[in-house]
């Protein structure tokens, strides 16, 4: 019933979401629009790669007819350079074949006969170097056939009239000029080529310029193009990508620090959208989480105060009537003695016992209910003045015993100096009940455990199986019988609940018959350093 | 590998069995002719010339033949060389010349058709011939004006003898080595007073002669000059200058390489070349200043040589 009572409470309690799943269909059209910032970018890196491609190839375009143009100016050079030396081959025959006939000296015949063997080289290489050009290659035909005709008509049949006639009938064919009549044909044929190559070289110069200036120009059109593609890509990812990107994490930022209100603008349809949507449904979750955390952590501080509360009011009220029938016994064995029959006191007796045990129960149990429930009372205290407090409290005890207990050299400790000074008589106190045979040897050191003093209490009594040392710890838990070892088993509860509250730890190393070491932490008190240091003039102190 | 091999071997040994079985045989009328060689035609170096080159390559080629004109060689020691070094075909030759100064014959046959005969065998001996003559003839004069022949009578070569002082003569340069020339001058006439001015050009003797440069200038028969009474040609009786026929030289591997048709038109061509029409034509270059393939065109048309 209490159980059905919560839940509808806390259903009632639950805060609401209006945070909705998509729907498939709404899934489907998420999906086909979440490729847009994808395809934007693909788009836009596929844009700018088209661009910079087409600058790329007309750029390539102009470098290459440069370079055309270039070669062509090249070839036109080289084609007026080896028609200058052709011209001057023949100018140089006519020159020396007049010579020859003139003076009749067999030398000048030497670079007639060597012109009239390399000029077919010199004519080839012409008509090679003009092969782009229809006009000039016709032109290098007519060229060509006129100089041999040049050759064959005129300049070996003058040496042959000179071999056969003489000397005087070719002077005479020199007289005719029929040798330049021959040339000069030639020669103007030669200048309309050169004029023909001086115009291409001109052209091509203007277009290699023309070509230079357009691949200059596309290339910082191209360089411009890049810089504004990477401003215009920069801006948009910027704005489209990396705002969105940043506002979802400083939307992180503010949840990680605990403001799980915080929600990020999720209309986009893309994958940013799905991030924004995905952030803000685990912000949902998360405040959900924490408002049903909080919610269960008040419904369990509330059971457990009312439980305590419960507890306590239980054990206290317990403790009247408890007390009652345990002073009727007393009066009841007091009044009855003289008649009785010898069973008479054993019941008192026996009435008596438990209702001393259940007084000793309920009032361990207002005692772990009262612990760690308290306001603390923090001061820096001795510790050594706390041992001392609990020693004596325990001085019955360890005088029955006979137990031997030293202790170390103790520090200056923050804490509760009732609470604390019960945790070193608990653990005192059980060092010294639980030793079986043997004479109790009890230690009590402190040492400092970086921020912190480790306290121990160790002794060389029973000790116990490793795998109880976390359960002895637990309320009315014990591990021998009450014949055996009396008590309640609400001790070492009590001082985990102080030590807790306190913000140290407690635990136990024990394995049976080699007695245990019960640690725990508790702050240090820093600099002055003098406070922190151990009692370092304070004697053992022995009891026994 | 072996397949080609053995088509090599049957392919070797049908040319061997065609080459046994057909030694006597004429080529097949299917068997395509190899392409024939263009007719190379040559002139010498002044416009007669011109234009019978004209005339003859046109009518060639109205007759189907392949026909590479290769004008302007020089004079006729040049073009005739220029023929026997197998530069040209064929060119159109003066008997006269041709017997004085490349056959060497310096007594003058009785006739033209015994200078012909003589000049045909010349170049036959040579595997070359010489075509039919032209009605027409060319021979070399030497001419002056009508005004100075009067005030020294002169009416032959044998006259200028009496002058006194050196006589001033435009030629030609070959002229003065030649014996239709200077040499024949000197060695008929007994010209020692003869002063030779070598011309580059046949086109400069008249106009040196009208500008008093020379007394005496070389002319041609057929000159469009003489066309008028300008100029006086004097008379040669003792025949320096030879037959002036026009006689195409051809070598006769041509002919026989092109067959008959190529004698044929330009035998016909030669057959209307009357003195009367060269002299006309040459005219009609000369002095109308027309171009000679313009001329030759419309005198072979006239006479439907071409269409």
């Amino acid at each position: 019933m209490l159980q059905r009572i919560r839940r509808t409470f806390a259903e009632e309690q639950r805060p609401q979401y209006s945070f909705s799943t998509p729907t498939r269909q709404e899934r489907s059209l998420l999906r086909t629009l979440r490729t847009r910032i994808t395809t934007r970018v693909v788009a836009l890196a596929a844009a700018a790669a088209v661009l910079i491609g087409l600058a790329l190839l007309v750029l390539i375009v102009a470098v290459s007819g440069q370079r055309k143009a270039a070669e062509t100016a090249f070839a036109s050079q080289d084609a007026v350079s080896v028609a200058n030396d052709l011209e001057k081959s023949l100018i140089s025959i006519e020159n020396a074949l007049g010579r020859y006939v003139a003076t009749r000296q067999e030398k000048y015949l030497v670079p007639v006969r060597s012109a009239l063997r390399t000029y077919p080289k010199q004519q080839n290489e012409l008509a090679r170097l003009v092969s782009d050009d229809p006009g000039q290659q016709q032109r290098v035909r007519q060229i060509g056939g006129a100089i041999d005709d040049y050759a064959d008509l005129w300049v070996r049949i003058l040496i042959d009239i000179v071999r056969q006639d003489g000397f005087g009938k070719a002077a005479d064919q020199i007289e005719t000029d029929g040798g330049r009549s021959r040339l000069d044909p030639i020669r103007r044929n030669f200048a309309r080529l050169f004029e023909r190559e001086r115009t291409v070289i001109r052209e091509r110069e203007d277009s290699a310029a023309s070509m230079s200036q357009l691949a200059i120009n596309f290339g910082i059109g191209g360089l411009g193009l890049v810089f504004i593609l990477a401003t215009g890509f920069t801006i948009y990812l910027r704005r489209s990508v990396v705002r969105p990107v940043l506002e979802v994490a400083d939307a992180t930022g503010r949840v990680a620090a605990g403001d799980l209100a915080t929600r990020v603008p999720s209309d986009r349809v893309d994958e940013l959208g799905d991030l924004a949507r995905g952030f803000n449904s685990m912000a949902d979750t998360l405040q959900r989480g924490r408002d049903e955390l909080e919610y269960s952590n008040a419904e369990l501080m509330r059971s457990n105060a009312e439980l305590e509360q419960f507890a306590s009011v239980t054990s206290h009220d317990l403790q009247a009537p408890l007390t009652t029938i345990s002073m009727y016994a007393e009066l009841l064995e007091r009044r009855r003695a003289p008649e009785a029959d010898g069973e008479g006191p054993d019941l008192v007796e026996g009435i008596r016992e438990a209702t001393q045990q259940a007084r000793a129960l309920i009032r361990d149990l207002l005692e772990y209910s009262r612990a760690g429930r308290g306001r603390l009372t923090l001061e820096e205290i001795p510790a050594a003045k706390i041992v001392d407090q609990a020693l004596e409290a325990l001085a019955g005890a360890i005088e029955q015993s006979g137990a031997h207990v030293t202790v170390g050299e103790m520090p200056t400790v923050l804490a509760d100096r009732a609470n604390l000074c019960r945790v070193i008589q608990n653990l005192v106190g059980n060092a010294v009940k639980f030793t079986g045979d043997k004479t109790p040897r009890v230690r009590i050191d402190a040492e400092r455990d970086n921020g912190l003093w480790r306290f121990s209490v160790r002794d060389n009594g029973i000790g116990m199986k490793p795998e109880h040392t976390a359960r002895i710890f637990e309320p009315f838990h014990r591990l021998h019988g009450e014949e055996e070892y009396p008590g309640t088993g609400i001790g070492l509860a009590v001082c985990q609940r102080i030590i807790d509250q306190h913000g140290g730890r407690i635990w136990v190393s024990s394995n049976p018959g080699q007695g245990s070491v019960f640690q725990f932490t508790l702050p240090a008190v820093e600099p002055p350093a003098e406070r922190s240091q151990p009692n370092r003039g304070a004697p053992v102190r022995a009891k026994a | 590998m072996r397949c080609t091999a053995a088509l090599a071997v049957l392919a070797a040994l049908t040319l061997v069995l065609g080459g046994c079985g057909g030694g006597d045989s004429e080529p097949s009328p299917d068997t395509p002719a190899p392409a024939k060689k263009p007719i190379r035609i040559g002139t010498k170096n002044f416009t007669e010339q011109f234009i019978l080159g004209e005339l003859y390559s046109q009518a060639l080629e109205a007759k189907g033949f392949d026909v590479e004109p290769k004008g302007e060689i020089g004079s006729t020691e040049i073009t005739h060389r220029a023929l026997t070094s197998g530069s040209l075909d064929m060119y159109p030759e003066y008997i006269g010349i041709l017997l004085s100064e490349i056959a060497d014959v310096t007594d003058r046959p009785g006739s033209t058709a015994a200078a012909y005969k003589l000049a045909k065998a010349y170049e036959e001996r040579r595997n070359y011939t010489l075509l039919e003559p032209t009605p027409f003839s060319n021979v070399n004069a030497l001419a002056v004006k009508p005004a100075y022949a009067r005030r020294h009578k002169l009416r032959s070569i044998a006259d200028l003898k009496r002058l006194k002082g050196p006589l001033r003569l435009a030629a030609l340069p070959e002229f003065r080595n030649r014996y239709e020339g200077m040499i024949g001058l000197r060695d008929r006439y007994g010209l020692r007073n003869l002063r030779m001015t070598a011309l580059e050009d046949s086109a400069q003797r008249y106009p040196r002669l009208d500008s008093g440069k020379v007394d005496v200038t070389v002319a041609f028969s057929t000159d469009g000059q003489l066309v008028g009474r300008r100029y006086r040609l004097l008379s040669d009786p003792r025949g320096v200058f030879g037959a002036g026929q026009v006689a195409p030289v051809i070598h006769r591997d041509v002919l026989k390489a092109h067959g008959p048709g190529v004698a044929q038109a330009i035998d016909a061509v030669s057959a209307t070349l009357t003195t009367n029409v060269v002299r006309r034509m040459n005219k009609a270059v000369e002095i109308d200043g027309r171009k000679p393939a313009q001329v030759a065109k419309e005198f072979l048309r006239s006479h439907g040589l071409v269409g």
